[in-house]
């Protein structure tokens, strides 16, 4: 008998368990509030995207019909689509933002690495309360941290990060006002906030590799190169390539580093694909275009996520 | 029951930590007699010390931000970070002044509570006492922050969060990982293509939910808010509690049902108890979900119900932060999460672990 029809058999002989499928009422509850909260704002935003929409023809008339009829606001077909696909503004914001998840997630993938093989390596004591304090940022919300971030990377004489220069005998920058010496800013600051969680996913993947496998390796004479690329990295790969793919997601949606920064400056030249969409509806009033801009953010999100799940497999446990 | 466990590991926590030095001075002394006797070759030692030295070096630069931002808040030299000398590692005349600042008056006003007795003109009139714990202008305070304000907020929005959260979750996870029933598949293949679902979606239908919310009239809502950081938090939070459920073996179940317990003592007596560790961090993550967001509260909530994030970053303008008191706040706002944190973090480890997620 299979493992999975013997377990099958168990979950039966547990009695409440007959009627399986009325324990889709303990899921329902939460897949409700979710569409509720989800699902409904993206078919409105959807209905936006097709509109004129202002606040000053949104928000016209009240109750239910207002909401159904958009205000006011006239339906005007793909008209906020061309005009977005046709602007060289989208495209530089959509070009900057998947630069700045290839170059983000591979610095945060190196540098969590090397700091998780730091901490649970053998030849370092207190690595417990190493792994307590680099966590620590984790504790910390994030608009301070980016907040402190913008303070570190000023283009005053005095911030960290020129300070750090000038201490090396070089001159200081003027970080958030050059294009990419703000791009440079942004992904370290990324790569600093993220790395607590892919920390910690890696080494709790890394104190899962059996022992004898280095012990054996040590024995035939391997180096620590050949067994970091032979066994270590083996055996943290699902593991390292989940948090990969989570952090890429997030690096993608990235909104709080560039809005705390410089608004996505200098003169909108960085952007990423969220801000865009953000600035364009609530700071310049083009809800319509706002709109359109968010859903086809959200075509790319939901491609590039939907591929990740079919691709890493990450849906592996479900179709079990 | 379950209180008396996690306080058990908390007094075992801080035993640990009390003994640690204790414990460290004997094992470098075993090591010392060790390499005296030549059973250890020093150059082992050695390694081994310029390892760790290392290795504390890079930790400590990683958390070099939040050490500067602390001296900032200490050295409390008003509005600015930049001073003209170079950076010093201690500030060189301390003060707790922002911290006050922040804080502000902690005093529990007098009240006078009249009691009439029936029938009669007699009516007993008490006046409990005033305490004063800290008076901000004692320390030349005049104007403390709003931070009172803003936690009363953030609690506001934080606790129903979790709560509704929970009653969301915990069913739900429990459900998925023992049961076999209609959709399961479909709904934990939408949970699992959601998790990577970060605040960043929730900025790209912003505009979508404040029209709603605006014609809704609830997007001034604490309530509303606390609805939708909990339904953001179903997926991830659902499908994690779910992966770590399925690590209890069903063993455990099947005996209680020999034992003859009924359904619901099934749940609380094993499951809750046996997932531990996989709750506190749901519970930790839906916290922070709630008490951490920035920009949707932002958008949504008027200036009488900022929260504490938004009413952090209100206090930055657009050429000068007043860093000392930025940070004293953020610090203060920060300081029993990242507390709690540190008492956590073993279930954390323990909850997040993704090994078995083939399972």
């Amino acid at each position: 008998m299979s493992t999975v029809s013997r377990a099958a058999d168990r979950i039966e002989s547990v009695p409440f368990l007959t009627r399986d499928d009325a324990s889709l009422l303990l899921v329902l509850p939460g897949l409700f509030v979710f569409s509720a909260f989800m699902l409904f704002p993206v078919l409105y935003l959807l209905g936006i995207s097709f509109t004129n929409a202002e606040p000053a023809n949104l928000f016209a008339g009240e109750g239910v019909v207002a909401v159904l009829t958009f205000g006011d606001a006239l339906f005007v077909g793909l008209e906020n689509y061309v005009d977005v696909l046709t602007d060289g503004q989208f495209w530089n914001s959509f070009g900057v933002t998947w630069l700045f998840v290839a170059t983000s997630v591979t610095l945060k993938i190196g540098a969590s690495l090397a700091i998780a093989l730091i901490v649970t390596s053998d030849l370092v004591r207190g690595k417990r309360v190493l792994r307590s304090l680099i966590i620590f940022p984790m504790g910390l919300p994030p608009i301070f941290t980016i907040t402190v971030w913008r303070g570190i990377f000023s283009s005053a004489e005095f911030g960290l990060m020129n300070q750090l220069l000038t201490a090396f005998g070089a001159s200081s920058v003027a970080w958030l006002s050059g294009r990419w010496t703000a791009f440079v800013a942004y992904n370290v600051t990324e790569a600093w906030l993220a790395y607590p969680f892919m920390v910690i996913i890696t080494v709790s993947a890394l104190q899962d590799v059996p022992e004898e496998l280095h012990e054996a390796a040590v024995v035939d004479g391997a180096g620590f190169l050949a067994r970091f690329a032979h066994i270590t990295l083996p055996s943290i790969k699902r593991p390292v390539l989940f948090a990969s793919i989570l952090t890429s997601a997030a690096s993608f949606q990235q909104f709080l580093i560039p809005f705390v920064f410089n608004q996505g400056g200098p003169a909108r030249a960085n952007e990423l694909i969220v801000v865009y969409g953000y600035r364009e509806a609530l700071s310049f009033q083009q809800y319509g275009r706002g709109a359109a801009i968010s859903i086809i953010a959200l075509v790319f999100i939901g491609a590039f996520m939907w591929l990740n799940v079919k691709k890493g497999k990450l849906a592996d446990g479900v179709n079990d | 029951m379950l209180l008396g466990a996690i306080a058990r590991k908390l007094g075992d926590d801080i035993k640990t930590f009390a003994t640690m030095p204790a414990r460290t001075v004997r094992k470098w002394s075993y090591t010392v007699q060790a390499v005296r006797r030549g059973e250890l070759p020093a150059s082992e030692v050695l390694k081994v010390i310029l390892s760790t030295i290392a290795a504390t070096v890079v930790v400590l630069a990683l958390l070099f931000p939040i050490y500067w931002i602390l001296m900032a808040a200490l050295s409390g030299s008003g509005s600015s970070l930049y001073t003209s000398e170079s950076f010093s590692l201690l500030p060189s005349n301390p003060t707790v002044k922002p911290f006050i600042w922040v804080i502000g008056d902690l005093i529990v006003p007098s009240y006078s509570i009249s009691a009439a007795i029936p029938f009669t003109d007699l009516a007993f009139v008490f006046q409990t006492p005033g305490i004063e714990i800290l008076d901000a202008s004692d320390y030349g305070v005049d104007r403390p922050s709003e931070f009172k304000r803003f936690l009363w907020n953030s609690l506001m929005v934080a606790i129903p969060t979790v709560l509704i959260a929970m009653s969301l979750i915990i069913p739900a996870a429990y459900a998925l990982s023992r049961r076999k029933f209609l959709f399961r598949r479909k709904i934990l293949f939408v949970y699992v293509l959601m998790t990577q679902v970060g605040g960043g979606l929730g900025v790209a239908l912003l505009i979508g939910m404040y029209a709603l919310y605006v014609q809704f009239g609830i997007n001034d809502s604490k309530l509303a808010l606390a609805v939708y950081y909990a339904a953001t938090a179903v997926p991830f939070n659902t499908w994690l509690l779910k992966t770590y459920m399925d690590g209890i073996p069903v063993s455990y179940e099947e005996a209680a049902v020999v034992d003859g317990a009924p359904p619901w003592r099934v749940v609380t007596e094993v499951i809750i108890p046996m997932s531990t560790a996989g709750l506190a961090t749901v519970f930790i993550f839906v916290f922070l979900t709630g008490w951490t967001e920035f920009v949707v509260a932002q958008t949504l909530l008027g200036t009488e119900n900022y929260t504490l994030p938004v009413g952090l970053y209100a206090m930055v303008d657009e050429y000068s932060i007043p860093w000392a008191r930025f940070s004293a706040f953020a610090l203060t706002f920060a300081s029993p999460i990242m507390l709690a944190y540190l008492f956590a973090q073993r279930y954390i480890e323990g909850g997040l672990s993704f090994s078995g997620m083939e399972g």
